[in-house]
């Protein structure tokens, strides 16, 4: 199968979600993905299209989001960009949040997409903005780590 | 979000709706938990049977709706909890927190039971 590849940009609603969610899920129908595997792609792209829009963008509808999802043989990669600031991954690693605290509100997604992803990257845009990118190989893609 | 308030003796039960992702819905949330609290129907069940989509964020109004009602003496548990909504308590261990159940009858008795 060759490189396919989809873009889409909306601005920084939650009511564009599920847009999102329906697409993730038409661009992976008939890849060789387990049910769980594909609700783990599905849940990472919403997570982090919700970190673009919320931390990214700060909720400002003039700022928008763009994804962009590559279908390749054995993979899926989804790249979401914001408009944001940005952050230091490295750095935020080093003091990752316990999802189980239940005193916390937030900062759980970064830590679901980790968890659920067999890659998780975060890039810096030279224009502006913060990249992340979400990789999974396919059940004959093979096994591969955070890079 | 949309929501529904139903009684079943001294157990609420809250059939949510639609898509729990933050903004708007953890107002609308917050303010029903409290109002429920304020009426002294502090054992709440959430019926999660009509949440098409969630994200990180609306689990975490939830966990807002369990802190408020642990610290009032009450207690939140969840219904009808999809394989997505499983997933994200399961990888952020908080299914060690919520107590889940798939029957309604079981979920309002366990209140009794406890």
């Amino acid at each position: 199968m060759a490189e396919e590849t989809f873009v889409l940009e909306f601005p920084s609603s939650y009511k564009w979600l599920n847009m999102i969610d329906l697409m993730c899920t038409e661009i992976t129908a008939g890849m060789d993905f387990g049910r769980n595997a594909l609700n783990e792609i599905s849940i990472s792209v919403i997570e982090a299209c919700t970190n673009a829009l919320e931390h990214g963008n700060k909720c400002c509808p003039d700022r928008s989001v763009m994804v962009v999802f590559r279908r390749l043989e054995d993979r899926i990669v989804i790249e979401v960009t914001d408009c944001g600031e940005g952050f230091d991954f490295a750095d935020y690693l080093q003091h990752i949040p316990d999802p189980s605290d239940i005193h916390k509100k937030r900062g759980r997604g970064i830590f679901i997409m980790k968890a659920m992803m067999d890659t998780l990257k975060y890039e810096k845009v030279e224009k502006g903005g913060m990249k992340v990118i979400l990789k999974k190989m396919t059940d004959r893609g093979g096994e591969e780590g955070d890079e | 979000m949309k929501y529904k308030v139903r009684e079943d003796g001294n157990v609420t039960i809250i059939d949510l709706s639609g898509k729990l992702m933050g903004g708007y819905d953890a107002d609308v949330f917050r303010d029903l938990v409290h109002e429920l609290i304020e009426k002294g129907r502090k054992k709440i069940v959430v019926n999660l049977a009509g949440i098409k989509w969630i994200n990180s964020t609306g689990v975490g109004i939830l966990i807002t709706g369990y802190t408020t009602l642990r610290k009032n003496k009450g207690d939140l548990k969840l219904l009808n909890v999809s394989k997505k909504i499983e997933s994200i308590l399961y990888v952020t261990k908080l299914n060690l927190i919520f107590e889940c159940f798939d029957d309604e009858h079981e979920a309002t008795g366990s209140y009794t039971r406890g």
